[in-house]
């Protein structure tokens, strides 16, 4: 890939350049192209749903396969769907005993264990 | 007490850790219900193509383009949702990139069929990038017929319900042992002469 810095952000000569910066405008551009920002949600809501998927998925053959891809010996299917219902009370008592374990730490814990 | 657990998703952090080592873009995007409304189809591609751009340092210059051609509209006019698309497909085809959607129930019905045929297209143009999502089970359906073959369907209800066996695992061994220690005696009470 190349990246193409210019001096003059304003330029317009881009015959042969695929990129370009325009440090003045790329906040705007940014800014324009969505109003939402994904990292305030990752850091917000995340923390309370996400979790109860838990560590063990990242060490199944299914992830693992997803991840390496099939050029190093993975699976050529790039979509992996995750499925399952909240709700049914697991996560809430799985929360709950998270909460209680964490409860006399200070420290925080990825692990459930 | 939940908000002072670890943060965020489990995949995303551990992408996030990866591509920090690995020449690889991760982005992300939470899907609520409460937001429903503003997190329409060219909103959320654009939101994804704005972290992909942000983590490649440089604008491409049909972007500035754009960006610079809308001015002259009156009110502005933002990217359609097919250029954003295309767009995600070219810069995902630079670097190994993860996309990572959550709770894809909670956009509506009719934006999701959007969604998933954008996210196909990225696929479709782009092989070696990499889609999780998740979602409750009713949208299964939905997410395989859009996104086809390509798609590996899990189950995380099977993972959790393991979790929660190994979490009360040394109770059920306790009151097993305890049952096999009441049958003995009542076993022993009962016919002592087969002893």
């Amino acid at each position: 890939m190349s990246r193409v810095f210019t001096e003059n952000v304003n330029s317009f000569n881009v015959s042969n350049n695929i990129f370009f910066t325009a440090t003045d405008d790329e906040s705007k551009i940014l800014a324009w192209l969505s109003p939402l920002e994904a990292h305030v949600r990752h850091e917000d809501i995340c923390e309370l749903r996400v979790e109860s998927i838990g560590n063990w998925l990242l060490e199944t053959k299914e992830f693992r396969s997803w991840y390496s891809g099939s050029e190093n010996g993975g699976s050529d299917r790039t979509a992996l769907f995750c499925y399952g219902d909240p709700g049914v009370g697991k996560s809430y008592i799985w929360y709950e005993r998270l909460s209680v374990r964490n409860e006399g730490h200070k420290f925080v814990d990825k692990s459930p264990w | 007490m939940l908000t002072s657990l670890p943060g965020s998703s489990v995949v995303v952090d551990y992408l996030g850790d990866q591509a920090i080592e690995r020449d690889m873009a991760v982005a992300c995007f939470y899907f609520d219900f409460a937001s429903r409304e503003a997190q329409t189809p060219t909103n959320m591609l654009g939101s994804l193509l704005k972290q992909l751009l942000g983590g490649l340092g440089v604008i491409p210059a049909e972007i500035v383009r754009k960006f610079r051609g809308q001015k002259k509209v009156i009110g502005g006019r933002r990217l359609q949702l097919p250029d954003i698309v295309k767009l995600c497909a070219a810069i995902t085809s630079f670097q190994r990139t993860f996309i990572c959607v959550d709770a894809l129930d909670e956009c509506v019905p009719r934006h999701r069929l959007e969604v998933l045929d954008a996210f196909g297209q990225i696929l479709q143009n782009s092989p070696s990038t990499r889609m999780f999502i998740t979602g409750r089970s009713h949208i299964r359906g939905v997410v395989e017929r859009g996104l086809g073959e390509r798609t590996i369907s899990m189950s995380i209800c099977n993972g959790i319900c393991l979790m929660f066996s190994l979490l009360y695992l040394p109770d059920v061994g306790c009151f097993l042992f305890r049952f096999y220690n009441s049958s003995a005696a009542l076993f022993t009470l009962y016919f002592p002469y087969l002893l």
